[in-house]
């Protein structure tokens, strides 16, 4: 207990990995992957899209901002980008309202995992709106004229 | 597995052999194969790394609700990146590292609201019986149950950095010290000192209770 690292395969090194071995027999018990989450990833795989184009997140309010003084909760902002294209998105507590840049019709959906998805109202101009708002993991799903762009998974 | 491929510069390197679903080594090819949509390899890594994402959510002490949707974003947002993936044979770290900053948001989100939740509530196991929880409840099982019980209270005591390793070193099957260094944000080198250090004082803890 003097703090130096001893050879591998000493006593307490044997003792440290039964120790562990034990926390990881008990974790699996106590505290094992619930059945319906185990299950939700496994139907995730639907959501391997190859033909849709990944829009990422490149700006979170929740992490990129500066808190807002007085403003006790702020609405999420989030961006998106995909080459070209960005996806300006307001998360408040009445749903979601974004934007299409650069401005151009398309139709878009509000996913909820796998097999949940709901129409968002698109103007030609990509001015999208729709509540209420996404409750956990949500991302949007935009088909414009030329192809199918998806953002990345995020948590409401 | 022998006391010394737990040490730290042979851990990483080591595959694993013993009890798990997936072969550590195996997950870049299984990667490949969900990305050409081989199902059954989607299964292999949802089952092989599920306790990993699960363990890191759970060191966060994140609320059950929290923790449930985290989980899924991770997994959600994995399948979707599953071809962009640059090192396939790292996707552990990956799912480990996404799963970290996303319960952090969660825990920055959380501080602009008032806390509400006992945290110790909050860090109590699944409240779903397992068959395995409902065997270790039978007669004979219960001094291994009872010592169980007590290793995770210890555990609950040890202080944040100890219960946050160990909480993560101990998924199945064990993840390399790359994975634990995606899952909690510290230094490789730092995580075989660290686990021998929390390791020795919780077992001094079970001792001082007579719990051996």
């Amino acid at each position: 207990m003097n703090g130096d690292e001893e050879m591998p395969g000493g006593p307490d090194a044997l003792a440290d990995g039964l120790l562990e071995e034990e926390l990881r027999q008990a974790a699996a018990v106590l505290d094992p992957v619930p059945a319906d989450l185990l299950q939700s990833a496994l139907d995730a795989f639907a959501l391997h899209d190859l033909d849709a184009r990944l829009a990422e997140l490149t700006f979170d309010s929740l992490v990129d901002a500066l808190p807002v003084r007085g403003a006790a909760d702020p609405p999420r902002m989030l961006t998106f980008r995909a080459g070209e294209v960005t996806v300006d998105v307001e998360v408040t507590g009445d749903g979601l309202i974004g934007q299409l840049m650069p401005p151009q019709s398309a139709r878009i959906e509000l996913l909820g995992g796998p097999g949940h998805a709901r129409p968002l109202t698109a103007d030609p101009l990509g001015r999208f709106t729709g509540g209420p708002p996404p409750t956990g993991p949500f991302a949007l799903r935009l088909r414009t004229g030329a192809e199918v762009i998806v953002t990345e998974w995020l948590r409401a | 597995m022998s006391a010394g491929t737990l040490h730290r510069t042979a851990y990483d390197d080591v595959p694993y052999t013993r009890g798990g679903v997936v072969d550590r080594t195996e997950v870049g090819a299984l990667v490949r194969s969900a990305v050409d949509g081989d199902a059954a390899a989607w299964k292999a890594l949802v089952e092989g790394l599920s306790p990993l994402v699960w363990s890191v959510v759970r060191a966060h002490r994140l609320s059950e609700a929290d923790g449930h949707e985290v989980f899924q974003t991770v997994w959600f947002r994995f399948a979707q990146h599953l071809g962009r993936i640059r090192e396939p044979d790292k996707a552990g770290a990956w799912l480990a590292s996404t799963a970290r900053h996303e319960c952090l948001k969660v825990l920055k989100g959380l501080s602009r609201l008032t806390l509400t939740d006992d945290p110790r509530v909050l860090d109590r196991a699944s409240e779903e019986r397992t068959p395995e929880e409902t065997l270790i409840d039978s007669e004979e099982a219960a001094d291994r149950a009872e010592r169980v019980r007590r290793l995770w209270q210890e555990l609950d005591a040890l202080g944040e950095r100890c219960r946050q390793l160990l909480r993560v070193l101990m998924a199945s099957p064990p993840p390399s010290y790359g994975e634990i260094s995606a899952a909690l944000g510290i230094a490789v080198g730092s995580i075989g000192p660290l686990r021998q250090r929390c390791l020795r004082r919780l077992r001094a803890r079970m001792d001082a209770r007579g719990a051996l």
